[in-house]
């Protein structure tokens, strides 16, 4: 814990980015999740909740246009690695079940600037995102006018990505925040620095990389 | 194999039923079960063979509703259902002449609206047919979209998606106080009965073979359908000429929903429960491995 948090890990408008589009999402989880787990419909009462899961929409959506349109070489890096999958993964998935149940550490081959499991989370964010997209925009602009067929799968499409990112967001936080191996992620996402030491035994390869540019 | 859709429900909620699920439900949904409308329910039975089309239904269900009136609607341009219209009729030309019958919702038993609902706004009434409270609503709008028939109506507003659904009431202030519904107490011919759902049941039949011996078109619509319509009607040709679907189901999309509703809760217990063992194991395998000796041979050795 007393090492030097000097390894810049986030820039500060990436982590700006995460922590407004994390607030967006969670609302529109709550919003969202109230019409789809049994039981909780009464508080969708009204109406009320439905405008805000629109007005979180346009946060959700809006905050990567944004973001695209001033970092489109960052953003495409993004989109880039998130879709480069290779045998480095298959590696990682040979071991990582036996690393996250606190095995030797060793064995993990050095991961790159996010690991596999960190690249499926992404993937999982841009592939539900797309699916919450599409299917949501029929459901908001087309209701009445489309198919009630093509309406009724655009619920159901939107349930399973939501069963999905829901899921795979729990996942993500409980990485992040409560594994007791992640001990500077959240903070990294704060400020956006690590130390060398969690720099190398996490992100090996990448820090490898970091470390011969900078010589 | 006779199932019937909650039975089907029952045995597909593993997550294994899942890859018979399409195939499963279709069958399931296509098979009439026997009505499972209690004998209890009310209903109405709606004879198209003796609607002549006057529209007082029409003009009396407006009336009593409060709904805007307008002029006696030309058979050419029939009112479609909308919010301010909860019953009409449906108008079709038969070698020259027009047919009619009455539409408005037809209070399934296995209605997909109740099923799809999430506020619990839509819900069923001890008497058989479908209630609402306008307060519970949230304007989702799945009634309308999920109703074989296509019924319940909403007028969304296009930015904030805001509406309440309206549909025929069944007239449940009349009807829980010993009197008929508007439209079958104005019907001048006839052609809409009210009463026990049962007894209407078995005057349709009579009523279908009287048809029966005139031509052989004869059906009485809504005696099975969707576990017995609470709306059945004697018709002289098929349903499709009346403008009513020949198989009406529940859409198949409305069980796949409530199967994942089940799949999302199980992965959510699943997973909550793997952090809660993975977090005991791995803490517990670094508290061993911090001890001093091993972490420094640990770190030399990926930093050399």
């Amino acid at each position: 814990m007393g090492e030097p948090r000097v390894v810049e890990r986030f820039k500060k408008r990436t982590i700006w980015f995460h922590w407004i589009h994390t607030a967006a999402f969670l609302v529109l989880i709550v919003t969202g999740a109230i019409l789809f787990i049994p039981g909780l419909g009464s508080a969708a009462a009204g109406g009320l909740t439905r405008l805000i899961h629109r007005i979180a929409v346009v946060f959700f959506v809006g905050l990567p246009v944004v973001y695209f349109v001033f970092n489109p070489r960052m953003s495409l890096h993004f989109i880039k690695e998130t879709l480069t999958w290779g045998k480095d993964d298959l590696d990682w998935a040979k071991v990582a079940p036996l690393y996250y149940f606190g095995g030797d550490e060793e064995k993990m081959p050095p991961q790159g600037h996010v690991n596999t499991g960190q690249k499926m989370w992404q993937f999982v964010v841009l592939g539900t995102g797309i699916l919450f997209l599409v299917t949501g925009f029929v459901m908001w602009f087309f209701k009445g006018s489309v198919a009630p067929g093509i309406f009724q799968w655009c619920v159901v499409v939107h349930d399973i990505a939501f069963i999905l990112a829901f899921l795979m967001l729990l996942v993500h936080i409980y990485l992040g925040i409560i594994h007791p191996r992640m001990t500077e992620s959240l903070r990294s996402m704060w400020d956006g620095k690590i130390s060398k030491k969690y720099a190398s035994s996490h992100y090996g390869k990448w820090y490898d990389e970091i470390s011969a540019s900078e010589k | 194999m006779q199932l019937n859709r909650r039975d089907f429900l029952k045995a597909s909620a593993g997550v294994g039923g899942l890859v018979l699920l399409q195939p499963a439900v279709l069958a399931a949904t296509n098979e009439f079960p026997n009505t499972s409308a209690p004998q209890s329910d009310i209903a109405m039975l709606v004879d198209a063979s003796k609607c002549i089309g006057c529209w007082w239904c029409y003009a009396a269900c407006k009336n009593y509703n409060k709904l805007p009136e307008t002029i006696k609607p030309d058979p050419e341009q029939a009112p479609e259902l909308s919010p301010d219209v909860w019953t009409t009729l449906h108008t079709t030309k038969r070698d020259g002449e027009w047919i009619f019958r009455k539409q408005a919702c037809n209070h399934c038993t296995d209605a997909a609206c109740v099923e799809v609902c999430p506020t619990g706004a839509l819900s069923r009434n001890k008497l058989g047919f479908i209630q609402y409270d306008k307060d519970k609503c949230s304007g989702c709008g799945y009634c309308a979209e999920f109703c074989p028939f296509g019924v319940p109506q909403l007028d969304s507003n296009k930015l904030t998606g805001a509406a309440v659904m309206d549909k025929c009431t069944f007239c449940i202030e009349r009807v829980t106080n010993d009197q008929q519904p508007a439209c079958a107490e104005a019907c001048p011919t006839g052609a809409i009965k009210f009463g026990r759902r049962s007894e209407l049941l078995e005057e349709g039949k009579q009523r279908v073979a009287e048809l029966n011996n005139i031509s052989s078109k004869g059906y009485l619509y809504g005696e099975n359908e969707l576990g017995g319509l609470h709306v059945m009607y004697v018709l002289d040709d098929s349903p499709e000429s009346y403008g009513l679907p020949a198989a009406p189901q529940v859409p198949p999309t409305s069980i796949v929903r409530n199967v994942f509703q089940w799949v999302g809760i199980g992965g959510l217990v699943a997973i909550v429960a793997g952090f809660g063992l993975n977090y005991i194991i791995a803490r517990e395998a670094k508290i061993t491995s911090e001890l001093p000796g091993k972490e420094q041979m640990g770190r030399g050795k990926r930093n050399g």
